[in-house]
């Protein structure tokens, strides 16, 4: 119960005490990760000044 | 191999061939530094008037500058202690100019938010490189945190020819932030360490 408890806590944390070297798959994770932020999230969410829309979420309906 | 290393390979090849190019033309690595930051601040230019496919297309062409540098100054055998402090603060420049680029963009935008937003992401983008340097005057190495200056550069370029800037300021301020964090973390311990085994 403990192990299953301190994984979730111990990958939190060594994505935010990173120390992983580029062309790792843990830095492939984390890219896919920020990509998926940037391209997936609607502009409008974040009220970008520059673009607008839902982006690909508003493709889904 | 993982798809960043098979990536870095790609982007390799042609500029291996502008590598050995400019040391075919002994151009001076620190002039091609130099180069680098006024092609920057062309980018910077761009992104101020909110054209950020052109922004994004120069930002390609001054990073490659700010790429090769190194590499050609070690090929020449031009290496020098000046050089890498001549590079680092250069890049600072170049750093800086493309968020007063977005700053200037937001600012005409009316949009207080982002210039706010921007200013952070640039504030603690300048901070994860003093802290390094800081960190490394005082222990041997300090190289922690994710988001460093080619992460930076990558997710602005893909902000700009994806028009999705306003969430890649957000990463690159979150991350700068925690990268920050990091440093300050890593080098407490290492010094507290350190005090231990003089102890």
């Amino acid at each position: 119960m403990k192990r299953a408890a301190s994984l979730p806590v111990r990958v939190l944390w060594n994505a935010f005490f990173w120390t992983y070297e580029r062309a790792t798959w843990q830095y492939d994770l984390m890219v896919i990760a920020i990509l998926a932020f940037v391209w997936l999230t609607p502009p409008d969410w974040l009220g970008d000044p520059m673009a607008s829309g839902k982006g690909p979420i508003g493709w889904i309906k | 191999m993982t798809f960043t290393g098979l990536i870095g390979r790609v982007c390799m090849f042609p500029l291996q061939l502008i590598i050995s190019g400019c040391v075919a033309l002994r151009i001076h690595p620190n002039i091609l530094t130099f180069v680098g930051v006024l092609i920057n601040v062309a980018a910077a230019w761009a992104l101020g008037l909110g054209k950020f496919m052109t922004a994004g297309l120069i930002m390609v062409v001054a990073n490659i500058f700010d790429f090769i540098d190194g590499k050609v100054a070690h090929e020449l055998n031009a290496v020098s202690a000046f050089g890498g402090f001549w590079d680092s603060v250069i890049d600072r420049f170049s750093d800086i100019s493309l968020f007063i680029g977005l700053i200037y963009l937001y600012s005409r935008l009316d949009r207080t938010d982002y210039v706010m937003v921007t200013a952070l992401a640039m504030m603690f983008a300048i901070m994860t490189s003093y802290t390094r340097a800081r960190a490394e005057s005082l222990i041997s190495k300090c190289k922690v945190g994710f988001m460093e200056r080619p992460e930076r550069i990558v997710l602005f370029m893909i902000g700009a020819f994806t028009n999705r800037m306003a969430a890649v300021l957000w990463v690159i301020l979150i991350l700068s932030i925690f990268t920050v964090a990091d440093r300050i973390i890593y080098t407490y311990r290492a010094l507290r360490d350190t005090r231990e085994v003089l102890a």
